[in-house]
């Protein structure tokens, strides 16, 4: 009995059927669903209540992305996967930012990385309660907006005046123009979603946005890039759990949506810590610190500042 | 005034004039040369830009072939690939299962009641292996489709051959059919997702002689500007069949925006483009003329606004041979 339980119930979807057989193959020991026809993924998933929905992007008729959108409000305790053939940025932007994918996965995919992923991200899925897809209540947003602090990392004067002109008058905002200030501001500051221009004058600031979420998973980090590279959307959220990605220039619709759910999501978090699991970022491929890049003392900075989700902390 | 003085200076009149005409008129041959040699720098300039900007259409069929092929070459790929590895797991497990039968019959031959009595569990587990497992059924099912996908990647691989000679300038015999489905898999990733495909296929069509890359660009071009007027969703039909004159058509209808009056004289405009900047160098059609032109062939098409659009194109069977060409 002990052990039914432990098997991890996934959902595959895919329109090619001989990519099911072999996925099915390939998770012998797990319980395995499958459907190439991508309607049915939701009420397949919600019906078997699944761990973990593994979705083709491209398939006839829709994309994975609006599969998995669907299967996060119908089965909101499922870990959603994506599988990209060659990734193209705008399916990514999307499912990061209305499908909130766990992982990416390339095809063609290796064995014993999805087969770890998987059975990974089905025990959290198992372990960890989800949050609520549902928006926080109007009301309690207005108070989350007025005590959850944003950081801007950014260095570029247009986008920083920009976010100013966005930000300023509706939140908590602080600036930083590199790494060190951010964390300075870090370590005084009730920070809650970090907003972070991928490239700042100082160089390629992805091994401290990766860092920063494996060692603080609580907080929401909104990625900025001017870069229409899909690979590196992919590795943001594949290691860096980045929570929204937007394009310059930085648009006012789009930003301050994704910074009320980065404050929504803290704020949930905040109540229902055990479900920081779901968010948790991982070194890519097994014993390649997600530091790569980063100098000792920077990552001890990173691994010391304040943990302030257990216990709430005043602004002052 | 004397005579000779007259004469003097009617002959200074005389050479004066004629050399200001000499004058005036090396000026004018100046000018002119001026003019010409700019009209021809002019023209050196168009030739080159178009020269450009015919190798950057080459260039981004080649980019467009070589991602829709790479696509389609992945989901073979990555089953054919999971596959052989999860058989090479499930034959492990089938070889410890039958090392256990062995070491149970082992067991039964040793002799004696104590050896039968020792084997009995273990044939019993060495069975409940073989048979729960039911690796070879599933191994067998998974090499199927292995051959299965390793036979799609052979067809893509084909394909790619007929679009690899890109600069072989040489004449072949081709058939057209072929090439359209060439053609088909290298848009594929443009047209798979939303787009239902008709294959009109005249069997037996004859084959035409012609350069082979360069019509494949024709048909590249045309099934391309098809799926980009068909923005969602819609119906690509691709049809060939021979003429009794001896000509073979192949026709690319889709059922999308249509082409509005106004622009359908310019359509085969070099630069003529209604792509955004950036998406299109509007030299798509124009070429697509140009091709069919030196292939002694016409082009022809049909278009309603919401309704859609079909481009015909007829080919002689040998345009090198005059005599034999289609009416």
């Amino acid at each position: 009995m002990e052990e039914q339980n432990l098997r991890i119930r996934v959902l595959f979807v895919d329109d090619e059927e001989r990519i099911l057989r072999a996925l099915r193959a390939l998770f012998r020991d797990a319980d395995v669903f499958t459907t190439s026809n991508p309607k049915e993924a939701p009420k397949l998933a919600r019906d078997h209540d699944v761990d973990v929905v593994v979705c083709d992007q491209r398939m006839p008729e829709v994309l994975g992305v609006d599969v998995l959108r669907e299967v996060r409000h119908v089965a909101p305790r499922a870990i959603r996967i994506l599988l990209t053939g060659y990734a193209d940025l705008k399916a990514v932007l999307s499912s990061v930012n209305e499908g909130e994918v766990y992982r990416f996965v390339n095809k063609p995919w290796d064995n014993a990385e999805l087969r770890e992923l998987v059975h990974q991200a089905g025990l959290i899925a198992r372990e960890t309660p989800a949050l609520a897809p549902e928006p926080v209540p109007e009301k309690e947003q207005d108070t989350a907006r007025g005590e959850v602090g944003i950081l801007v990392i950014a260095d570029d004067p247009l986008t920083t005046q920009r976010l100013r002109e966005i930000l300023e008058s509706f939140y908590r905002v602080q600036f930083a123009i590199t790494i060190d200030r951010a964390l300075q501001v870090l370590e005084q500051f009730e920070a809650g979603v970090v907003i972070c221009d991928i490239e700042l004058a100082q160089g390629d600031v992805t091994p401290f946005v990766k860092a920063l979420k494996q060692h603080h998973p609580h907080l929401q980090t909104i990625a900025i890039t001017d870069r229409a590279d899909a690979q590196l959307a992919v590795d943001l959220v594949n290691e860096g759990q980045v929570f929204r990605l937007l394009l310059k220039p930085v648009r006012l619709g789009s930003c301050r949506l994704a910074v009320d759910a980065a404050i929504a999501q803290y704020w949930k978090l905040r109540r229902n810590p055990t479900a920081l699991r779901r968010f948790t970022a991982q070194p890519a491929g097994g014993d390649k610190p997600a530091s790569g890049g980063l100098s000792e003392s920077l990552l001890n900075r990173i691994k010391q500042l304040p943990a302030r989700i257990a216990g709430i902390t005043r602004f002052d | 005034m004397s005579f000779g003085l007259a004469l003097f200076f009617i002959v200074l009149a005389a050479v004066l004039g004629a050399a200001l005409m000499a004058w005036m008129s090396s000026r004018r041959e100046r000018t002119l040369e001026t003019v010409l040699a700019a009209a021809q720098e002019e023209l050196r300039r168009q030739q080159d830009n178009q020269a450009q900007a015919i190798h950057t259409t080459k260039l981004a069929a080649l980019g467009q072939m070589v991602a829709g092929v790479a696509h389609e070459i992945n989901t073979p790929l990555g089953f054919v690939k999971s596959n052989v590895e999860v058989v090479n797991e499930l034959l492990r497990d089938y070889e410890a299962a039958v090392a256990r039968l062995l070491s149970g019959l082992d067991l039964v031959t040793s002799g004696g009641a104590a050896g039968l009595e020792k084997a009995a569990p273990v044939l019993a587990r060495a069975r409940r292996e073989l048979t729960s497992q039911n690796a070879l059924t599933d191994a067998k099912d998974l090499l199927r489709d292995c051959l299965d996908g390793l036979k799609t990647i052979a067809e893509l691989v084909l394909n790619l051959k007929g679009f690899s000679r890109v600069d072989r300038e040489g004449t072949d015999l081709a058939d057209l059919n072929d090439s359209l489905k060439a053609a088909l898999t290298v848009v594929a990733h443009q047209v798979r997702d939303k787009i239902k495909v008709v294959q009109e296929f005249e069997a037996n069509l004859p084959r035409v002689r012609c350069v082979p890359a360069q019509l494949n660009q024709v048909f590249l071009n045309l099934i391309s500007n098809a799926a980009q007027a068909m923005d969602d969703r819609g119906t690509l039909t691709l049809t060939t069949r021979g003429l009794p004159s001896g000509a073979v058509e192949v026709a690319v209808s889709d059922t999308g925006s249509g082409i509005p009056d106004k622009i359908l004289p310019r359509i085969f405009d070099p630069f003529f483009t209604t792509k955004k900047v950036g998406e299109g160098t509007g030299l798509g059609l124009s070429i697509v003329h140009k091709i069919v032109k030196a292939h002694g062939g016409s082009i022809h098409v049909k278009t309603k606004m919401g309704e859609g659009t079909t481009f015909t194109v007829t080919l002689p069977l040998d345009f090198t041979q005059p005599n034999v060409r289609a009416a």
